[in-house]
């Protein structure tokens, strides 16, 4: 357990000390969107009665900040520790794989969380709307953090360079952000692209997020649940056996 | 008592090289034991081994715990000084060791973090960002995280590379010091006077394979051949091609002549007259522990 503190104590601490970068950004970031889109597409309908376009943006956008942080948490630690070497000083340390993964997926979650309440104070401006239950949002937060947390240590693993990591980033990650329905109402997508949305996890962590805002959703959280549960254990699960076989890391 | 480390048959291959060769060797607990090797012959390999840093095949045991099968125990029996510089840049000194001290489930060791950093002068770094720190200064630095948690073997990697005279001194005095209160100390470093003067023991390693563990004065005193050498300053030449093997070391003009008898320094004398080369300076001397190091590589 002290191995594990001390590792997530460095972790957070890693991310605190350029808030700059990680908080004010996503704070800042949020804001221009929720301006720009906001008022753009104000007279947009959202296709859920009574709930404006600048109301359906604000959980988008945060849940949007959330899984680009809690991911480039844990891939650009790792990468970063490979490139200037220190990686052998948590390969030498005596703590077992499951509990390094564990303590970089904690650290990637309550980045998640303070990027969450940092977002909500850039976007709470635009629209009068609180959380209609704040567990269920947070459970949503939890969820999508961790899967995207584990993503990142994958990709940080297996990436050899910064520019890997990017590559991600562009084709696989934006793609999935842009067909999840963050900005839109999937409903209203055209049926190949909608039929294609639904297999896309980001969709059910962005809905089940916004129901917790809102109390409605545009598709069937049950299913979505479930899946997530199932990717966030798989996902997480073949980042330690990744780790712990040392792929990439360990020669 | 079990051994401090114990290598069985470990080999270790990049690919298709073969960078260790069926390794075998014990060290017992309280050892100060050198570990010699030219660049690339396979000393920091075999360190990454039994750090768990490298994949290995064969056995490698810490104070009698297996580095895989029991791989906790020994990885907390063991603290290991890395060749190469690498440290986070957004903590401070005393927040590095105080991360490393959990890193290796210890808490509340502020007098001994303090200790070492008395012992390795960096007590007015305490407070410094790493970032700040000069490359003597990190690599001082990587030496107290090695030893946070007084772990019983000390893995050294090189840990001088960089570090100034005056420091030098120090920090041996810390090391013996701590090899005095019973930790086993394990020292790779190019600067064979070290060696001379701290290790018992010294294992030479040779394009991955390893020689047997010897005393130094068996080391000394193994007889490859006579234990003189010649040393001699020529005046503007090379030495005569005949006396070409015998060279064990040369600096510009100044060339130290292995020798196989007193009689051969009559004979060696005898051709630099009958060449017409004069000589500045001579000197016989005993043979170093670098001359023997040479000899001991078969050039
Ligand atoms: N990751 C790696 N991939 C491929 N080859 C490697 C790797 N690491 C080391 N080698 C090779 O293994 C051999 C032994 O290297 P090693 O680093 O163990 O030598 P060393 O004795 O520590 O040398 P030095 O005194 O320069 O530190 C070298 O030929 C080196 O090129
Ligand atoms: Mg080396």
């Amino acid at each position: 357990m002290i191995g594990f503190n001390a590792l997530l104590r460095r972790e957070i601490r890693r991310f605190l000390i350029i808030w700059v970068q990680t908080i004010l950004g996503p704070l800042t970031a949020a804001f221009i969107y929720e301006l720009i889109f906001g008022y753009v597409f104000r007279n947009v309908s959202t296709g859920i009665e009574g709930v404006t376009y600048a109301t359906f943006l604000v959980p988008g956008l945060i849940i949007m900040q959330v899984m680009i942080n809690s991911f480039a948490n844990t891939s650009s630690s790792l990468i970063q520790s490979k490139y200037n070497g220190n990686i052998v000083f948590l390969l030498m340390s005596p703590n077992s794989p499951a509990l390094v993964i564990l303590a970089y997926l904690v650290a990637a979650i309550v980045r998640g969380i303070v990027v969450a309440f940092a977002v909500f104070i850039g976007v709470c401006w635009f629209s009068s709307v609180m959380p209609y239950s704040f567990l269920i949002s947070m459970f949503f937060l939890i969820i999508g953090a961790a899967i995207c947390g584990g993503l990142g240590i994958i990709v940080g693993i297996v990436s050899v360079n910064f520019d890997q990591i990017a590559g991600f980033q562009s084709f696989i990650w934006t793609p999935l952000i842009y067909l999840s329905g963050i900005f839109y109402n999937v409903n209203s997508f055209a049926p190949l692209w909608r039929n294609l949305a639904y297999f896309d996890p980001i969709l059910y962590i962005v809905e089940g997020f916004r129901y917790g805002f809102i109390g409605e959703a545009t598709i069937n959280l049950t299913f979505g649940t479930i899946y997530l549960l199932f990717l966030a254990v798989l996902i997480n699960f073949i980042a330690y056996v990744l780790f712990k076989r040392g792929v990439k890391i360990k020669y | 008592m079990s051994y401090a480390l114990e290598i069985e048959n470990v080999s270790k291959k990049y690919k298709d090289f073969v960078a260790l060769d069926n390794i075998n060797f014990k060290i017992e607990q309280g050892d100060f034991v050198g570990l010699l090797g030219v660049n690339g012959a396979g000393k920091t390999s075999l360190i990454f081994s039994i750090a768990g840093i490298n994949k290995f095949s064969g056995k490698i045991r810490v104070m009698g715990y297996d580095v895989v099968k029991d791989e906790i125990k020994a990885k907390l029996s063991m603290g290991i000084v890395p060749q190469e510089v690498a440290i986070d840049s957004f903590l401070t000194v005393h927040q590095t060791l105080k991360i490393q001290s959990g890193l290796y489930h210890v808490q509340n060791n502020e007098k001994w973090i303090d200790e070492i950093l008395e012992r390795l002068s960096l007590t007015d770094k305490k407070n410094t960002n790493t970032r700040a720190l000069s490359g003597g200064m990190k690599r001082r630095l990587m030496v107290a995280q090695a030893l946070v948690h007084k772990p019983p073997l000390i893995i050294l990697d090189e840990p001088t590379a960089g570090v100034d005279v005056e420091i030098r001194k120090n920090f041996w005095e810390f090391i013996t010091d701590l090899n005095h209160q019973g930790h086993t100390i394990l020292l790779t470093t190019h600067y064979l006077e070290e060696v001379d003067k701290l290790c018992q023991k010294i294992i030479v390693l040779n394009k991955g394979k390893a020689g047997k563990q010897q005393t130094k004065h068996e080391f000394m005193n193994q007889s490859f051949s006579f234990d003189k050498t010649l040393q001699v300053t020529l005046v503007n030449a090379t030495v005569p091609n005949e006396l070409k093997q015998k060279v064990l070391n040369q600096q510009q003009n100044t060339y130290i002549l292995e020798l196989a008898s007193d009689d051969d320094i009559i004979n060696i004398l005898n051709l630099f007259r009958q060449q017409n080369i004069k000589i500045e300076n001579i000197e016989i001397n005993h043979k170093s522990l670098e001359d023997i190091f040479m000899q001991h590589l078969g050039r």
